[in-house]
């Protein structure tokens, strides 16, 4: 898994890339909680995400509760495919706010 | 470490700055150098400098030089010794002499003399192994590293590099001296026996000592070659006595006395065990003032300390290390111990199996030691059955400590709330109270009443469950909530009422879903159908086993925690 951080208007959005397991999710949970903890709005970018577990998913809860505790703004865009099906499976595609696109999300958050 | 200025200063060393013996010596060194010498030459070289004759039949009539009668004048020293061991007995005292002890601001002389005199006695002792000339080696090794004390009285700064100098063996001692000084030893005492009108052969094999096998006059003479080889090899003898690594010097000089004489091991050793005590008979012949000699077994014995203690250092870290292991191995040992037991009473929290026509059966095989998974079932007062299956994100400790948690609530709560969408509501309650880094449970939970056949049941967030009918039929019941732990006061709401009558219903967590069979791709829901539907003539209890263990074989490894559960519902007599 890759992950980068990037300041797009209001939010810091975080590209995760390949596959979010229990071997990288703890990267992608430090790198969510390091810039929500710096008070930033967070937008996690799963767009080129290929298979996301539970840890991973764990780590997207995580970011989400602690946003929702802060009263900053959270949530997930241009899901993919693979990452949607899971979402979707467990039902958190209705937990989480997701948006095709940042500019999508940046308008309605 | 020497700067370059340093180095070029000695590249520019001129005759003059050399220092001299007295006239009367060299006068005397080339007359005894040449084909014949003169009493009267001589006997007027002697009323010349009367102290350097009184010191010089001083220095021949020691034990050292071993008359046997007492010689009381120059002539009588040339025709008792002859002209060529005269010659060396002045040089060896213009030598001594050249350089005033003190010349050289914080340089021990001392040490300097004890190493010269180590490689001269050396010389001689190793020329009279092999029938060579052993005056002239004598005279040649006191010599032969004169040029380095030379370098330290031109340029009296550099003399700190003596100490790190005379612990390290020949070759390397060579090597830096080009280093440190631009030049070496050899090239100075070269220049210097041209200003001191010196022999040609002496003035060759000082000058090659260190390069013998390019000396063009040792490839066609024998004799300078061979007295060129015992100065080489006698510098190594010499080192063993003040070498850093004194074990690995005597056999490096064991190998090259052997190399070039064809020494036994046994000659050198006597060669060494004389060194020290001829030092001090020489030293005191010359009137050199050295230290008492250590002789040469107690050089090794000291060295072979230090290897022992080294290698005791070593032995010491060895036993650290393995205690290290096994402290490691103590405390690996201790986690099994603990985590078996943590497996124990995680399997005790699982239901235990009851009468084989209960109507709920269930399995779950840990990909590690502790689960993540858990499943339940227990009989209420009124006949009905409650029944879960659920998974915690994530794995390892963690999961399984959320696993005995959110196990104990439904079991407890279980027993009071018979609406399974009210008691999800609660266990969702108190797990978010106590969320810790995003875990969250998938459940699915409902009640079997086997009275009608019927089932009320919620899917948060698990894998669809799996209803199969007798005639082949497959429903999958989706989520209708999500997973327990992550908002609160979230509502769970029932799947539609299902009915169970000649049906059966599988529940499975996504370790059978995401499951992967001989290397192909995850099962998915349609790959799990499959398995099932081809194990379903066997009775619940094995045919879930079955299941199972197509997910354990060689080829297959187990990725994650695998959990079912299977409900068969009344009047079925086959299974579905």
């Amino acid at each position: 898994m890759e992950c980068d951080a990037r300041t797009e208007g209001d939010f810091t959005v975080i590209s995760l890339q390949g596959e979010v397991d229990l071997h990288f999710s703890p990267r992608a949970r430090e790198i969510i909680l390091k810039h929500l903890q710096q008070k930033q709005h967070v937008l996690v970018d799963l767009s080129a995400v290929d298979y996301i577990d539970s840890s991973g998913v764990a780590s997207l809860v995580e970011g989400f509760q602690h946003a929702r505790t802060n009263t900053l703004k959270f949530a997930l865009v241009g899901v993919s495919d693979a990452a949607m099906q899971i979402l979707q499976l467990s039902r958190l595609d209705k937990v989480f706010p997701i948006f095709v696109g940042i500019d999508d999300a940046a308008t309605q958050l | 470490m020497t700067t370059m200025s340093e180095a070029a200063a000695f590249e520019q060393i001129k005759p003059s700055d050399l220092p001299s013996p007295p006239q009367t010596a060299l006068q005397i060194l080339r007359a005894c150098s040449s084909d014949v010498v003169t009493s009267t030459e001589l006997s007027a070289l002697a009323e010349k400098d009367p102290v350097l004759t009184a010191e010089l039949l001083r220095v021949v009539n020691t034990a050292f030089f071993g008359l046997s009668r007492t010689v009381q004048s120059l002539n009588h020293a040339v025709t008792i010794l002859g002209q060529r061991s005269l010659r060396n007995i002045v040089l060896c005292i213009s030598v001594r002499d050249a350089i005033d002890n003190h010349a050289i601001p914080g340089f021990d002389s001392t040490e300097y003399w004890e190493d010269s005199l180590r490689r001269a006695v050396s010389s001689k002792l190793l020329a009279e192994r092999i029938n060579s000339r052993s005056e002239d080696c004598f005279t040649a090794g006191l010599l032969q590293d004169f040029g380095l004390l030379v370098l330290f009285y031109v340029k009296p700064e550099t003399a700190h590099y003596w100490q790190e100098l005379r612990g390290l063996d020949p070759d390397t001692r060579y090597e830096k001296e080009q280093q440190y000084f631009g030049t070496t030893h050899t090239e100075v005492i070269q220049m210097l026996a041209e200003a001191w009108d010196l022999p040609q052969e002496l003035s060759t094999v000082l000058g090659a000592h260190h390069n013998c096998e390019s000396c063009e006059p040792c490839k066609t003479q024998s004799e300078t070659h061979t007295l060129c080889e015992i100065l080489y090899c006698a510098d190594w003898m010499s080192t063993i006595f003040n070498a850093d690594d004194k074990p690995k010097l005597l056999e490096q000089t064991r190998q090259l006395l052997g190399n070039k004489f064809d020494l036994a091991s046994e000659g050198i050793s006597e060669c060494l065990n004389t060194l020290s005590e001829e030092v001090e008979s020489a030293a005191s012949s010359l009137g050199l003032r050295i230290n008492k000699q250590p002789n040469f077994e107690e050089i090794m014995l000291q060295a072979n300390v230090k290897l022992a203690e080294a290698n005791l250092s070593y032995q010491e870290l060895t036993w650290k290390l393995e205690q290290t292991l096994r402290e490691r191995d103590d405390l690996a040992a201790e986690l099994d111990r603990e985590l078996e037991l943590a497996r124990e009473i995680q399997e005790s929290l699982l239901p235990k199996n009851l009468t084989d026509d209960f109507p709920v059966t269930g399995i779950n095989v840990s990909a590690r030691q502790l689960s993540g998974d858990f499943y339940d079932y227990f009989q209420l007062k009124d006949g009905r059955i409650y029944f879960n299956l659920a998974d915690v994100s994530g794995k390892g400790v963690n999961a399984a400590l959320l696993m005995a948690k959110t196990s104990s609530l439904f079991h407890c709560l279980g027993k009071h709330i018979h609406e399974p969408d009210k008691l999800l509501s609660h266990i969702n309650n108190e797990l978010c109270e106590t969320a810790i880094r995003g875990m969250f449970v998938t459940m699915i939970a409902g009640i079997y009443d086997p009275k009608s056949g019927l089932v009320k049941m919620v899917n948060a967030g698990n894998p669809p469950a799996l209803l199969l009918t007798r005639d082949g039929k497959a429903q999958a019941i989706d989520a209708t909530a999500s997973p327990l732990g992550i908002l609160p006061n979230t509502p769970f709401p029932l799947a539609k009422d299902i009915t169970l009558t000649n049906n059966c219903l599988y529940l499975f967590s996504d370790g059978a879903t995401e499951g992967v069979l001989d290397g192909k791709e995850m099962l998915g829901l349609k790959g799990v159908l499959q398995l099932i539907i081809s194990h379903r003539d066997k009775a619940p209890r094995e045919r879930l086993q079955a299941i199972v263990q197509q997910f354990q074989t060689a080829s297959n490894k187990l990725h994650d925690d695998i959990t079912m559960v299977l409900i068969e519902g009344p009047k079925l007599n086959t299974s579905c």
